[in-house]
């Protein structure tokens, strides 16, 4: 059967069979086998390549968390084509990118205005969380468009902070 | 005397929250002391909270206004009845204010006087001191400034490169390295800026910066009648933003000769300040084996345990004797190391997406367990980790015969640990305790920005990766109407091979590829 995911953000398809006990995992022209043995309702053995891995899986709400062997990551089940970019970049239907709070926390700092020119790396956002300081960037050149946050406002993951349009400097 | 020695205090109110709270809390239970834990509304399920003998929520979220409320943590302590309050780490452990406090309100403060908390704790004054008693110091600023004009004329007087450092100051907080005149401004305020969140006091100075050097610190042991011995060294030089990460010892750097040397300037230091209670010297090592006097952490260290396993004394349970008014049993010459510790502190940080926070809910913990492995965390599965405050979940620490055998541990125990649900930076120290450089035993502070700068996942990792998908797939296939909804679309009724069916599959059975 094939699958779409998104693992840490990045689009990977992968088709999973079963065949005479073992699992079979295809992407693309490569394909891997393993058994597996369910150790309980979060825990797999995973035996592969010579080694078995102990994989542990919890599921919370879209997401599915998967540890292999003490390396974690964030699954998302998506159809590539509403795949999201990464770190929280997207686009308004105008074409100005929007930033985003990649982890919840408190603005502390706006390091920009609305009109103002800006270069790739600058400093929009500053957001305090677990007591550092995190600099909010932006990727590209262009023009401060709107800054959607004041000072001192508490901000969840993902909320907009600032548009950018797009300008060659 | 067994069994009717007196008890050190009846009871104790523990100031703190996290894995440190646990921490005092476990010494006092063994020691037939009572605890009382104060918490705030973002800490009610918290799991210090749980294991003290009572609890007393202390006020809303932020530390300002729990926390680090003098006011709040005395009259809380009064109405416990407790005689003693441990500040554990960071909040009021190094506020001379709330020791003064204490000593006024008749609560003893398990830590030094305040005399020589306010010294040690103003950077500035500290260095004088040193300085006075002959104590090796990087050249810096004599005193705190507000003046750009006083910043930018001391920095030229140093020299290019700088720090930026909080005279209040502890685990990287309010520090920046400024490399020339234009950065200068911008890093003295985001400093300011940093040490007033943190420390509630904006002072920063200038210091030289001393390029790679090794952070290598000495554990002290003081009582009230002046007996002061050290517990030797801890290397702490694997840092990320002037934090630490990774601490072991013994220090690769030191031969015995350089150990007693520097053992000695710390129990110099300590005497030369009037400390009491436990305290670390911090020293900078430069290339050529010079070492500089850092600054004194008037408190318990969050690397204390590595201390605990090697020198074979439990810091905790000496610092509330000595607190109790009972001498020093601990004789210099009896003391000495044995095998070699290393902890590994996982912050709730994601490594992938340059070390973000990473707050959240912890859905699946997993600890390591096994010879030699301790694991001092304050969380449980099902805990939300709070937006509020610092990062740290928990150490790994680790102990064994020899280094290598003690690097080989940890790194097994990194992939013993499962914490689900938040990111962590467990996967990243596991490639810290792996790298040849640090195998290798040449850890310096630019150690990371060296050889893990731009830390990419190796092989390993897309070997996982591939089982984590087909893993997910699995999952997907398991549930109630067979393959996984996609967003926005209702789940499709297409057959599927159910999860419970996973039993008949042979774990290690023999596949193609010769499993």
């Amino acid at each position: 059967m094939e699958f779409e995911f998104l693992i840490d953000g990045a689009p990977r398809r992968i088709s999973l069979d079963e065949r005479e006990g073992t699992l079979r995992f295809s992407e693309g022209e490569s394909v891997v086998e393993a058994s597996v043995r369910r150790v309980s309702g979060s825990e797999l053995r995973v035996s592969h390549g010579g080694r078995t891995f102990r994989v542990h899986l919890v599921r919370d709400g879209s997401r599915t968390f998967v540890s292999v062997d003490g390396r974690e990551f964030t699954i998302v089940t998506a159809p590539a084509e509403t795949a999201r970019p990464r770190d929280g970049e997207e686009r308004t239907p105008e074409g100005s990118l929007r930033v985003k709070a990649p982890m919840p926390g408190k603005v502390i700092k706006l390091g920009v205005r609305e009109g103002e020119r800006v270069r790739r790396n600058q400093t929009l956002v500053i957001v305090e969380a677990m007591k550092m300081e995190n600099e909010i960037q932006t990727s590209i050149d262009g023009v401060v468009r709107k800054v959607h946050v004041s000072v001192g406002d508490v901000v969840d993951a993902d909320r907009i902070l600032a548009e950018i349009e797009p300008k060659e400097t | 005397m067994v069994g009717v020695k007196k008890k050190a205090f009846g009871k104790v109110l523990v100031a703190n929250r996290g894995e440190i709270a646990v921490r005092v809390i476990r010494a006092c239970r063994e020691m037939g002391i009572r605890t009382v834990a104060v918490y705030s509304e973002a800490d009610a399920c918290s799991l210090h909270v749980g294991l003290a003998d009572e609890a007393l929520p202390i006020g809303p979220a932020p530390a300002a206004e729990s926390y680090l409320d003098m006011g709040r943590i005395i009259e809380s302590a009064k109405s416990a009845g407790a005689e003693a309050v441990h500040p554990g780490y960071g909040f009021l452990a190094e506020n001379a204010d709330f020791a003064a406090l204490c000593e006024k309100e008749g609560i003893v403060f398990v830590g030094p006087n305040s005399r020589a908390l306010a010294l040690v704790g103003d950077k500035v004054r500290a260095r004088q001191t040193m300085e006075k008693a002959g104590i090796p110091t990087i050249p810096g600023m004599k005193s705190v400034s507000r003046s750009p004009e006083e910043f930018r004329a001391a920095a030229r007087r140093l020299g290019y490169p700088v720090m930026v450092k909080a005279s209040a100051g502890g685990g990287g907080k309010g520090m920046r390295i400024v490399r020339d005149e234009e950065g200068l401004v911008p890093a003295v305020e985001a400093g300011m800026r940093e040490a007033k969140s943190a420390f509630g006091d904006d002072s920063v100075y200038l210091e030289k910066y001393i390029e790679e050097p090794r952070h290598v610190e000495f554990q002290v042991l003081a009582d009230n009648f002046g007996g002061t011995v050290h517990l030797f060294e801890r290397e702490c030089s694997i840092q990320r933003r002037h934090q630490k990460i990774l601490e072991e010892t013994p220090s690769t750097a030191l031969d015995p000769g350089l150990r007693a040397e520097m053992g000695e300037t710390a129990v110099r230091a300590m005497r030369a300040a009037g400390y009491n209670n436990a305290g670390t010297v911090e020293f900078l090592l430069d290339r050529n084996r010079r070492f500089y006097f850092l600054e004194v952490n008037a408190r318990l260290q969050v690397e204390h345990p590595i201390t605990e396993l090697v020198v074979g004394v439990d810091l905790v349970r000496q610092q509330i004797l000595a607190a109790s008014g009972e001498k020093l049993a601990l004789r210099q010459e009896d003391l000495g190391q044995r095998g070699h510790a290393i902890e590994c502190r996982i912050y709730a940080e994601d490594p992938k997406a340059n070390f973000l926070p990473s707050p959240g809910r912890i859905v699946l913990l997993r600890e390591p367990k096994g010879p030699g492995v301790r694991f001092d965390s304050g969380i449980f599965e099902g805990w939300d980790v709070p937006v509020h405050y610092d990062p740290i979940l928990a150490k790994l620490i680790v102990w064994a015969e020899d280094r290598e055998a003690a690097c080989r541990r940890m790194s097994a125990a990194l992939e013993d640990c499962v914490i689900l649900g938040i990111r962590t930076t467990a996967g990243f120290l596991r490639d810290v305790v792996n790298h040849p450089e640090f195998r290798a035993g040449r850890t310096t502070t630019a150690f990371i920005e060296k050889n893990l700068g731009s830390w990419r996942t190796g092989w390993e990792e897309d070997e996982r990766q591939r089982l984590a998908l087909a893993a997910a797939a699995l999952e997907a296939l398991s549930r109630p109407g067979g393959r996984a909804p996609s967003p926005g679309r209702a789940a499709g009724a297409e057959t599927a091979t159910p999860w419970t069916a996973l039993g008949r599959w042979r774990a290690g059975g023999g596949g193609p590829d010769g499993v």
